[in-house]
């Protein structure tokens, strides 16, 4: 900020007075969230090197919880799973989107095109537990209307859920169902984004529509795609909530995901510390995500 | 409808969205379809639906969703209130005040988003417990507050011209009367965007009240939702219309508001 000499000091009492009514007004998000936000990433840093369980004092271990952990099979499992699980959800449910959203925008530019849009859109807003339940009772190997539809169709009742190779294919199905019409709302604001001369001049240079796809939508959607992946990499490796509500891990520890993995360690077997190590490595994880995506970012900008 | 001619390609493009769209919804017609038939088996036969609201009745009244949805809607509405003030606040005092540092402190916040849940949920946990909030309704609403809605209303914030808040000071406005009469006004769409993302975000969390608010009468919906589920493996007609209740109201909330949902959503993601 530049002001003329003779007014600077007036001005910093001013701008003091106004920075104190600034300060004041950005407290409550600021202590609200050191608490819960950046005060325990470094307890769960501390936790991580030592055994607790709440009911005495957490006592200081150095890296036994990390070595336990590397280890047994337990974590290395749950990280395959929870790999798998993204491999499952984040490309289907990407290209999805992707389609339905340039398909929509460029041939059904009309009310059924909308409608269709705010049908598969009401997914996203249904809770998780609730879909876990719902899909839980479609899944039910004796009776549940896909088996019934399977078998109306001629072919075996599958256990979707019960059966190892099964269940976590079936989970991913349900976070597919759900996630798709989220990404094709943003997917949809950005093809909306594409200039409409960029398309026109295509089309009169005699570009077919797949040829239009692959060289100039795709290419300009770029920037938008890198953002849904990473942000469905992201979500897919926490998976919790159905899992939790699904298979509970199972059949055996098929289903045993980082999240889950957690959640047992901590609030079913009172093991903080070593739960606490799982998180830090779940932080770990996330955060080199991150890392790549922003490394990929700036390269392609540049 | 224009009349045009379709290629074949496109006529089974339109097909296949319908399909899926179709796919969308066939799970939630199924849950209202089965929380309105008495029967324990899951071979619903259309002589077995009926309109009949006992399902509805017995979760209500005999397996605590009555508690729950209370439990629900008070901590919904007071996470929105905490959220939409502490964020409006933020955004303004970063966006519109001299505060020494508070780029860096905002890129602090911005950071925080890459903090998956489950990492501090354990000290979180801990945290709660030795200030003995457990089974209140303030362990779970005030953690609710995080850098997205300041991020969202600061976006906003920019568009609120300078010399409107300097002609009402001038004019002898005080501090918070320019900040609730003219900035809050000016800022309202994206207020009522973020009411709804912390509408949904609230109504939907299940893993913090699970582990937090144990005690029966301080279970919010989706955590009664799921302890009914796993208690009443055979009652699919109960559990269907506690599913049915716990998707009601985001899905009337989103009837209404259809536009800003979605805009909100692109808005969010086009943060990248």
């Amino acid at each position: 900020m530049t002001t003329a000499p003779s007014v600077k000091r007036k001005m910093s009492v001013r701008t003091r007075r106004q920075a104190l009514i600034g300060a004041a007004y950005i407290a409550p998000s600021f202590i609200l969230m050191a608490i819960f936000n950046v005060v325990p990433i470094f307890l769960s840093a501390y936790f991580s090197f030592t055994k607790y369980n709440m009911a005495s004092p957490p006592v200081w271990i150095g890296l036994d919880n990390y070595a336990k952990l590397f280890s047994n099979r337990v974590l290395s499992e749950a990280l395959s799973n929870t790999v798998w699980y993204v491999l499952y959800t984040v490309p289907t449910q990407t290209v999805l989107s992707l389609l339905i959203a340039v398909f929509i925008a460029e041939h059904m530019k009309n009310r059924y095109g909308s409608f269709l849009r705010s049908v598969i859109f009401i997914p996203v807003i249904v809770s998780l537990i609730a879909s876990a339940t719902v899909w839980n009772i479609m899944y039910q190997p004796k009776g549940g209307i896909i088996n019934q539809f399977l078998n109306f169709l001629g072919f075996e009742s599958v256990n979707f859920l019960g059966k190892k190779a099964n269940a976590l294919p079936s989970v991913a199905a349900v976070a597919i169902w759900k996630n798709t019409g989220y990404y094709m709302v943003i997917y949809y604001a950005g093809v909306m984004n594409v200039p409409g001369d960029v398309r026109e001049a295509a089309i009169v240079d005699g570009a077919t529509p797949i040829q239009r796809f692959w060289h100039i939508t795709l290419p300009i959607l770029k920037p938008i795609t890198y953002m849904i992946v990473t942000l469905g990499i992201i979500g897919s490796f926490q998976v919790f909530d159905l899992v939790y509500k699904m298979t509970g891990g199972g059949p055996g520890r098929s289903t045993y995901t980082v999240a889950y993995v957690i959640y047992t360690f901590a609030f079913q077997d009172k093991n903080y510390g070593y739960a606490s190590a799982v998180a830090i490595c779940l932080l770990i994880v996330i955060l080199l995500i991150h890392l790549i995506q922003t490394l990929f970012f700036k390269e392609k900008d540049a | 409808m224009k009349k045009k001619h379709l290629s074949p390609w496109v006529i089974i493009g339109i097909v296949l969205v319908t399909l899926f769209a179709a796919l969308c919804l066939l799970p939630l017609i199924y849950m209202v379809a089965v929380s309105f038939t008495d029967s324990e088996t899951l071979y619903i036969k259309l002589k077995d639906l009926r309109p009949s609201l006992y399902n509805y009745w017995y979760a209500i009244v005999k397996r605590d969703f009555g508690t729950a949805l209370k439990n629900s809607v008070i901590t919904v509405v007071g996470s929105c209130l905490l959220v939409d003030a502490a964020s409006a606040m933020a955004a303004y005092g970063f966006e519109k005040k001299p505060v020494p540092g508070k780029e860096a402190l905002f890129q602090g916040y911005l950071a925080t988003m890459m903090i998956p849940g489950q990492v501090v949920l354990i000290p979180m946990f801990v945290m709660i417990n030795r200030a003995g909030l457990t089974n209140t309704y303030a362990a779970l609403i005030l953690p609710m507050v995080g850098a997205f809605g300041i991020f969202l209303m600061r976006q906003f914030m920019v568009a609120v011209p300078n010399e409107l808040l300097e002609a009402a000071e001038i004019d002898g406005c005080g501090e918070m009367r320019r900040f609730l009469t003219i900035v809050i006004p000016l800022v309202q769409p994206a207020l009522i965007t973020l009411t709804i993302f912390t509408f949904n975000a609230a109504w939907n969390n299940f893993l913090w009240p699970l582990i937090i608010n144990t005690r029966s009468e301080m279970r919010v919906l989706p955590v009664t939702m799921s302890t009914l589920a796993s208690n009443s493996t055979t009652n699919y007609g109960m559990v269907m219309a506690g599913a049915t209740l716990t998707f009601l109201f985001p899905f009337v909330l989103y009837i209404f508001l259809q536009k800003q949902f979605v805009e909100g959503i692109a808005l969010g993601g086009v943060k990248g």
